[in-house]
This record gives structure tokens, C-alpha cells and sequence, in this order.
């Protein structure tokens, strides 16, 4: 055995030391040039990366940033944190990582702002993962076609445009017109149904009042157990805007990834265009039509394409998205709004004029839409809900001309009685989602003609009186009928001779 | 009209003809940037040209230390950047700053290295907030 050579041997392990610390030294490095507005132009590291984050030294700590213009001469990099500590010069690092969140279980229950921060007053998030921001849909073969149901609670849309899980249909119109209660009444009912459904609301430059009084809504419901909410204000950068719907997303995904359920609700995209416009103006990104960048399309189907059904090989979870749009005067031809429509999976619109007519949800039977959930629709309810869409649409359309009072013949006047109680039908009242049975029921009791007898205004009294009925009478067969499978005869009989003996006490003046 | 010159594309060319040993290029550069309202960005066109001969082997790395350095130290600073960056002639501009309190940081035009204990103090500070 040849001798061991001490000598060399600590030589050697020197060497090895310097190695390590002259890597570890000498870092790559450059400085800022100008900043303002939320961004920071840096000279210096050429070997960014598109997306990566940097680290600004400053005063108070390291401020981060990420870098989304790489130019010959500069990279112009978004602010995370606090403009007002950079300074021109100031030293500019690469983290040598893509922008990351926590994710997981831990985040149930609380606020958190983009980056995961708690918002909530709640302990710091400690969590065993982190997800990427940004990170590419799954491919075509890991995907599923979507069949399971995503059920709202709102009969409207469960009848009419049902939404299955890992479909996005967005929810369109104008402000005040109840979009908001659509997206907080599905999350209520995962809840009430215990469908398992993790809710994840993005907020996007909302008041902050407004996330508060969701935030007791849903702890008084009992949601908030199940739900994560990702805030941001309007007083918030642009950056944290910008990036508040790809972080929820990854924090959804991670449901998705495990074999769970998860519902997303980006409220509003509107708001993050016009986030995504302001940055990119101030990086001086050319223009296009209504000032929006070239990519703003891009921005949203890549947000939406993350949404998806997972194939069984990759544990058939599911990521449903519920984005929402504002429209201006009813324009949904306007550009956002087209984009959006043209991404999603169908759209369900409210109209202005309905919520004031007191139709509320505000829903327009013929403007709305659900491209893929009729595969998903739950047995019970698409046996009795045939051609609800097209009576609706038929009676709003005849109603129109009802209103000139000429002599109706007695084919159009059933009609326009039977669309006249379907609407009163349809009116809910805000986070009173329903059970399945409840819905199968109330369509039953008018499609079947059981309530053509009673007056439209006294529909909603008639309902509630058969509902409580139903559950005394009968809950065993309720019960069945809510676990959604088609009803059988038998309990089709049960359910409109309930409602004919109901419909007397209502009838007449 | 030509289309305007890049900055990096300029001081990729003044580098060459310093390499080149041109003497001229200095006062035609200052002509250049005279001419085309570009002083404002002088101190930006150092630091390229300074990476551009960075990348052609020639190093110049500020250094600034608490106290004076001995050669010794000079020698592995200097043997450290050429083995580190692969630069050929490594040229040293020295100075003193007492508020560094202990230890040497050095700049190149791309990288940094702060050993010094006022770096080490301001990231426990930071690390503590």
C-alpha cells in the first residue's frame, strides 16, 4: 500500500476549500440604472433568464424582482416589494430560480397575499412544497374529458349551463349585476353539498372591504375551512396584480396533483389585463388595440389552460375555473371580453335589465352557454330539465311581443303562463344554494303543469311550502334523489302528485 | 436613416481598437457621444467597455478594502480573478473606505465578491427584519 501523504493531503483539501469558496464568491452582478413606476432597469447580468427572479440590494433588506425584458443594453425587471427603498445603483443579484409560492393543505383557511405572505393576522405559512407561478398545462395526455359534476347550487345554471369539473365557464357582465354571488354561492354549496371541492378565490384588485365582508360570509357559512383566498388591492403594485392569478393557480394545482378537487374563481380578469397593460407600458411594450400588448391574449389562455381534468394515470383530479369579466354597457365585443369568451368553455352572461326586473341571478337564457358540461350534468337534474333553455329562451322572446296586449292565441298565452312560472321559478335568493333533490323537485312541480294553476307571484311560496313537505313526507326518497341518479317512476309520480296537492292551497286570486 | 447604434455593440467596437491599440478611438468616441446627445450615458459606456474587454481577457476589478493591502494579498486576489474569470492581464484599481471596517470587496464588470464585514453586518440586519 503506498504511504498516505499527509502533506499533500491538507494541500489538496485547501485547494478544495478555495474552489468552493471562490464559487460561492464570486457572484454575478449588476446594478440599476433607473427605476420607477414599479420598475427597475438594471445594467450588468447577462446570463438572466426570462422570468427569473432578481434580488436588488437596498437599505432595508433585498427587494425582489423579476426580470421580463431582456434587452441588448438592459433588462428591465418588475418590482415584488416596495419601490421606494431602490435606489438608482444599487446592486442587483440572480436568485437563479423562477418565481415560487407555497403550496398545500397548510394554506386552507387563510388569506394570503401573491407571494403566499399571510394577509390575515393568522402565524407564517409553513409549508413542505412551493409550486412554480408560471408553469405549462398539462399535456393532451394527461387529460380526461370532463364528466363529473361541478354543481353551483343555482338552478339556473345546474338546469341549463351546467358546469363540470375541470371546465372553465366564465361569468360575464356588467358591474352590480351579480357575478361575484355566482362565483361565492358555488363555492358555499362545496360546502353545504360536501362535495370535497377546495375553493381558491382570487381576488384581483378588489376593495379590501369587499374581500373582508366574502371573508366573514364564508367563515359564518363554514367555507372558509376549505377555501384559500389570494388578495390583492387596488392600492397594490401592478406586479402583485399581475401574478395574483398564476400563484391561486398553483396553489390549486396542487389539489389537482394529489387526486382532489379544486374550484378557481379569478375575480376579475378584467382588472389583471388592465395590470398587465400598465406594466407593460412601463417596460415600453408597443401598443395594440385598446393599448393592450400583443400578449394579452396569451396572458389569459395560458392562465386558463391550466385548468383541466386529469387523466386516471395521473389521479383524475380536476381544476375548475370560474373567471370573471366586467363589461362596459352590456359590450361583450369589446376585447377582453371576446378574448376570454373565445378561451373558456362557454360563458354565463347576466344581464343588467333582468337584475332589475328583480330575475335574479340575472342570467340570460340566450346569451349563456356551457360547451362541454352536458356530459357532466348530474343525471336527476338533466332528466328534468330538457327544454328548459329553450322555453325560457322562447317565452322572453314572446314575452316581448305579449307587451303590445294584442289577442294571443291559446298556444302562445300557455306558453308565455308556463315561461311566466319558470322564471319565478328560477329567482334565488343569494347564498341559498340548492341540494340536488330541491332543484329536480321545483322543475318537476312546474314543467309537469302541477303549478300552472298558481298565480306567478305566489311560485316561490308554492316551492318552499313542496320542498318542506317532500322532506317530511318522504326524506328517504330525497335523500336517493340527491345522490343524483335518474329518478325513477315512481318517484316522478311521488313528486307531482306532491305538487298537485300543494298547488291547491295556492291556487285561485 | 441608420438605425441607432446599440450601446454594447459601441463599446464592443471601442474595445477592440484599444485592444488594438488604437489611440485615437478614445477621442472619436467622446466625438460620438458628444455628437449624438449620448454623455449623459458615459458612465454606462465604461462599465461596457469594460466587460467587453473583460470577455477578450483583459480584466480591470475595482477593489476596495478597510485598510492598505499587502502584495501577498494583491498577488492571490489577482491569481484568483484570472482563474476564476479566465482573463489573461488582471489590473487591480485600489481603494481605501474605513466604513468597510474589515475584510475586501472586489468588482469586476460582471460579478461581485464582498467578504467585508459591513456586508456581512447589513445582511444579519436584513435577515433579522
Amino acid at each position: 500500500m503506498a504511504e498516505l501523504s499527509v502533506n499533500e493531503l491538507s494541500q489538496d483539501l485547501r485547494n478544495a476549500i478555495a474552489n468552493l469558496q471562490g464559487k460561492e464568491g464570486l457572484e454575478e452582478a449588476g446594478v440599476v440604472v433607473r427605476v420607477g413606476d414599479g420598475v427597475a432597469w438594471v445594467h450588468g447580468l447577462k446570463n438572466a433568464g426570462y422570468s427569473e427572479v432578481l434580488e436588488i440590494e437596498s437599505e432595508k433588506g433585498t427587494v425582489e424582482a423579476f426580470a421580463l425584458n431582456l434587452m441588448e443594453d438592459e433588462i428591465g425587471a418588475v418590482l415584488l416589494g416596495d419601490e421606494n427603498f431602490v435606489k438608482a445603483g444599487a446592486t442587483v443579484r440572480l436568485k437563479g430560480e423562477l418565481l415560487t409560492v407555497p403550496v398545500g393543505e397548510e394554506l386552507l383557511g387563510r388569506v394570503v397575499d401573491p407571494l403566499g405572505r399571510p394577509l390575515d393576522g393568522g402565524p407564517a405559512i409553513k409549508t413542505k412544497q412551493r409550486g412554480l407561478v408560471e408553469r405549462e398545462a398539462i399535456g393532451v395526455m394527461g387529460r380526461k374529458s370532463v364528466h363529473e359534476p361541478l354543481m353551483t347550487g343555482i338552478m339556473s345554471i345546474d338546469a341549463m349551463f351546467p358546469i363540470g369539473r375541470g371546465q372553465r365557464e366564465l361569468i360575464i357582465g356588467d358591474r352590480q349585476t351579480g357575478k361575484t354571488a355566482i362565483a361565492v354561492d358555488t363555492m358555499i354549496n362545496q360546502a353545504r353539498q360536501k362535495s370535497g371541492v377546495v375553493n381558491v378565490y382570487v381576488a384581483i384588485g378588489q376593495k379590501l372591504s369587499k374581500i373582508a365582508r366574502l371573508v366573514e360570509r364564508l367563515k359564518e357559512e363554514g367555507v372558509m375551512e376549505q377555501t384559500i383566498i389570494v388578495a390583492t388591492s387596488p392600492s397594490d403594485a401592478a406586479s402583485l396584480l399581475y401574478i395574483a392569478p398564476y400563484a391561486g393557480t398553483a396553489m390549486g394545482e396542487y389539489f389537482r396533483d394529489n387526486s382532489q378537487h379544486a374550484l378557481m374563481v379569478y375575480d376579475d380578469l378584467t382588472k389583471h389585463a388592465v395590470a398587465y397593460r400598465q406594466m407593460s407600458l412601463l417596460l415600453r411594450r408597443p401598443p395594440g388595440r385598446e393599448a393592450y400588448p400583443g400578449d394579452v391574449f396569451y396572458l389569459h389562455s395560458r392562465l386558463l389552460e391550466r385548468s383541466a381534468k386529469l387523466s386516471d394515470e395521473l389521479g383524475a383530479g380536476s381544476l375548475t375555473a370560474l373567471p370573471i369579466i366586467e363589461t362596459q354597457a352590456g359590450d361583450i365585443s369589446a376585447y377582453i371580453p371576446t378574448n376570454v369568451i373565445s378561451i373558456t368553455d362557454g360563458q354565463i352572461f347576466m344581464e343588467t335589465d333582468l337584475f332589475y326586473q328583480g330575475i335574479r341571478p340575472a342570467i340570460s337564457a340566450g346569451l349563456s352557454v356551457s360547451r362541454v358540461g352536458g356530459a357532466a350534468q348530474t343525471k336527476a337534474v338533466k332528466g328534468v330539465s330538457g327544454n328548459l333553455k329553450l322555453g325560457l329562451s322562447q317565452f322572453r322572446e314572446l314575452a316581448s311581443f305579449a307587451q303590445f296586449g294584442s289577442d294571443l292565441d291559446a298556444e302562445t298565452k300557455s306558453q308565455i303562463d308556463r315561461g311566466q312560472r319558470l322564471t319565478e321559478l328560477l329567482k334565488q335568493p343569494q347564498y341559498q344554494p340548492m341540494g340536488i333533490w330541491e332543484q329536480v323537485a321545483s322543475i318537476v312541480a312546474v314543467s309537469s303543469g302541477a303549478f300552472d294553476e298558481v298565480q306567478p307571484e305566489k311560485i316561490t311560496e308554492a316551492k318552499q311550502a313542496l320542498l318542506a313537505k317532500l322532506w317530511k313526507e318522504a326524506k328517504k326518497d330525497m335523500q336517493t334523489l340527491n345522490k343524483g341518479g335518474k329518478p325513477t317512476d315512481e318517484l316522478m309520480q311521488l313528486l307531482t302528485d306532491t305538487a298537485k296537492a300543494v298547488s291547491r292551497a295556492y291556487e285561485g286570486a | 436613416m441608420a438605425g441607432a447604434i446599440s450601446r454594447r455593440k459601441v463599446a464592443e467596437y471601442t474595445a477592440e481598437r484599444l485592444l488594438a491599440g488604437d489611440k485615437d478611438i478614445l477621442t472619436q468616441l467622446a466625438a460620438y457621444l458628444v455628437q449624438t446627445r449620448k454623455v449623459r450615458t458615459l458612465e454606462l459606456v465604461v462599465r461596457d467597455i469594460e466587460a467587453a474587454l473583460a470577455e477578450r481577457g483583459v480584466l480591470v476589478a475595482d477593489v476596495r478594502s478597510a485598510h492598505d493591502l499587502t502584495a501577498s494579498i494583491k498577488r492571490e486576489l489577482t491569481a484568483f480573478l484570472a482563474d476564476t474569470t479566465g482573463a489573461k492581464t488582471v489590473q487591480l484599481r485600489e481603494s481605501i473606505d474605513p466604513t468597510l471596517i474589515g475584510g475586501v470587496q472586489v468588482e469586476t464588470p460582471s460579478a461581485t465578491l464582498d467578504t467585508t464585514i459591513k456586508h456581512k453586518l447589513q445582511q444579519l440586519k436584513a435577515a433579522k427584519q
